[in-house]
């Protein structure tokens, strides 16, 4: 567990803000510059704050009261970083076995061979860094810093500098990594997806600020967040489970509540959890029923709320989770939309995004 | 009629003179000069820029004055020099040693810069990652920032033994131009210009003088090559 209450001011920038994470694998999500980078130097105790505290497991790693300041190589803290930062003058070997070989053998997790097979690097051994891929020196960083048996391994933006088709081959791993190692983790990313195929605890943080904490779902929809999701297409947000899957008519039905909704085709197995996204200009309303037109979704669902901008309305509706449409003054004065009227939503299968899917 | 490839004696005597005072001069300035390079690279400290610019200033002045210096702080009644003397026995002036310290001061600001910049070359983030990995400041230090830094480091210690072997303007100001003792390559090729019909051997000096530099600068461009090949360059 680790607890986190901590000031931090470098130049212009500013991380201010308090933290508990108790999860196995919490995602810290935000745009660029936002202080996710600066949050995991000040726990890996790369960068030191001005105020505040840092626990973990009840132990102080820093205390700015007291003075109390653990060095990063006393933390047992271990970070990858955006790009593998191996050491160009040592082989892959070397590089793995560098913190390894600084443990006492009582303290070693793992053996060399146990982290080969586990991120199938064992090719690899007698190569320098710069002969390797990009996901191949990943794959070593992360291997090297296993090796060194941190007991919190924080990752900072793991794929970021690889391309999409590398990524989806490097995620599995660090699946793996999730679900056979078992070291606290906290997994730092400005793609929601990246966290999403990962664990759907995240803490959001934006501008220095740690804005939300909590479960993917409840965490977006919080007030805080609102402008953040809107900036991303994460105004609508649902978790579903996969019914079944239509191949030839090329759609998957999920069911969400006690509805049934139709998307596009998804390689997920009958039965899993997703996330699913939509923007809020892609939700249409209907005041009945409408017969003879493409789109598939059509649920009921009362107003809650209309939030008139200078350009627009923002239409939220209760669905059984709720949903915000983006309209028109105009649609809604055509409509005489009320809070507390009854309409559809309409939703079109291929407007649903599905989320962390890796 | 003598060889025009054999050396006499006063030759072969300014020879090794300059090779032995141009490698205890870099052995001498080796360690300074990485710790140096490395603070001036990469801590902050109050009189920093003014310990750089005395660091430089030997680079900048002419050679004489800093040789003045070193006279009237290593002298035998200098302040340093005094206490050397009696409680030590050691003598620098008119001595080989001398003349090693003299090349090592001229030659220590090259050192430095060499050093300063291919640690500042060196990624922060390999070092902090080496730290996250268990390894405290001085084991990262040796283990990562120096062999990174280690094609500078070379340059630095190649830059300072050239140096060492041109030093004139300091070594003739602080421990004179004793035959056998502190005459070294340029001193000698000096004093040959100077005695009538000695140019013969003045020009065979000049000669050595080449070849001793461009072998300095060959090993320093092989050695360069060697790293940066380990490095991936």
């Amino acid at each position: 567990m680790l607890d986190l209450d901590i000031s931090l001011t470098q130049g212009s920038f500013t991380l201010q803000g308090s933290l508990r994470l108790d999860q196995p694998v919490s995602g810290v999500f935000g745009p660029s510059g936002s202080g996710k980078s600066t949050l995991l130097k000040v726990i890996a105790g790369l960068a030191l704050p001005q105020q505040g505290s840092i626990t973990l497991a009840g132990e102080v790693l820093f205390e700015a009261r007291k003075g109390i300041h653990l060095p990063p190589h006393r933390r047992r803290i271990g970070l990858v970083f955006q790009d593998s930062q191996l050491f160009p003058h040592l082989s892959v070997r070397n590089n793995l076995l560098y913190g390894f070989k600084l443990l006492p053998a009582a303290r070693r997790y793992f053996r060399l061979e146990q982290i080969l097979d586990l991120l199938e690097i064992g090719h690899l051994l007698d190569s320098r860094p710069h002969h390797l891929s990009g996901g191949e020196k990943q794959r070593v960083a992360l291997g090297r810093t296993l090796l060194a048996a941190p007991r919190l391994l924080l990752l900072d933006e793991p794929l970021a500098s690889l391309d999409e088709g590398l990524k989806r081959q490097i995620l599995p791993f660090l699946r793996r990594v999730r679900d056979e190692i078992r070291i606290p983790m906290i997994y730092v990313s400005h793609a929601i997806n990246e966290i999403l195929y990962l664990t759907p605890q995240l803490v959001v943080i934006d501008k220095g600020r740690i804005l939300g904490q909590g479960a993917f779902v409840e965490v977006i929809r919080q007030q805080s967040i609102v402008n953040l999701a809107r900036s991303l297409g994460l105004e609508n947000v649902l978790q579903v489970e996969v019914l079944r899957h239509d191949p030839e008519m090329g759609y998957t039905v999920v069911q969400y509540d006690h509805h049934e909704l139709h998307l596009s085709l998804s390689t997920l197995p009958v039965g899993a959890n997703t996330f699913i996204s939509l923007r809020a200009i892609d939700v249409a309303l209907a005041r009945q029923r409408i017969t003879d037109i493409t789109i598939q979704n059509q649920v009921p669902g009362i107003i809650t709320q209309l939030l008139h901008t200078t350009d627009r309305v923002l239409v939220d509706v209760d669905i059984g989770a709720p949903i915000q449409a983006e309209v028109t003054r105009k649609a809604v004065q055509d409509l005489r939309l009320r809070v507390g009227d009854g309409v559809y939503c309409l939703f079109k299968a291929r407007a649903w995004n599905y989320l962390g899917t890796g | 009629m003598v060889s025009p490839f054999q050396l006499t004696p006063e030759e072969a005597s300014a020879l090794w003179l300059s090779i032995k005072v141009g490698l205890w001069c870099t052995v001498i300035i080796a360690g300074p000069g990485v710790l140096m390079g490395w603070l001036l690279a990469r801590t902050r400290f109050t009189g920093k820029a003014l310990i750089d610019g005395l660091i430089h200033l030997p680079l900048v002045l002419p050679p004489v004055v800093p040789g003045y210096i070193l006279l009237l702080l290593l002298g035998k009644q200098g302040v340093i020099g005094k206490w050397l003397y009696e409680v030590w026995g050691i003598t620098l002036v008119f001595t080989w040693k001398g003349a090693v310290i003299a090349s090592a001061l001229m030659a220590f600001p090259l050192m430095v810069r060499a050093v300063s910049l291919s640690m500042s070359l060196v990624e922060p983030r390999l070092e902090a990652a080496a730290r996250t990995l268990g390894a405290g400041p001085w084991r990262v230090f040796l283990t990562i920032t120096l062999p990174l830094a280690m094609p500078g480091i070379m340059t630095g210690l190649i830059l300072a033994f050239a140096r060492s072997l041109g030093e004139f303007g300091a070594t003739v100001t602080f421990v004179g131009n004793v035959a056998g003792e502190t005459r070294t390559l340029p001193l000698a090729i000096y004093t040959y210009t100077q005695i009538p019909g000695a140019d013969g051997t003045a020009l065979r000096l000049v000669v050595l003088s080449l070849l001793l530099a461009l072998g300095a600068l060959l090993v320093s461009e092989i050695a360069a090559r060697r790293v940066g090949r380990l490095l991936g360059r």
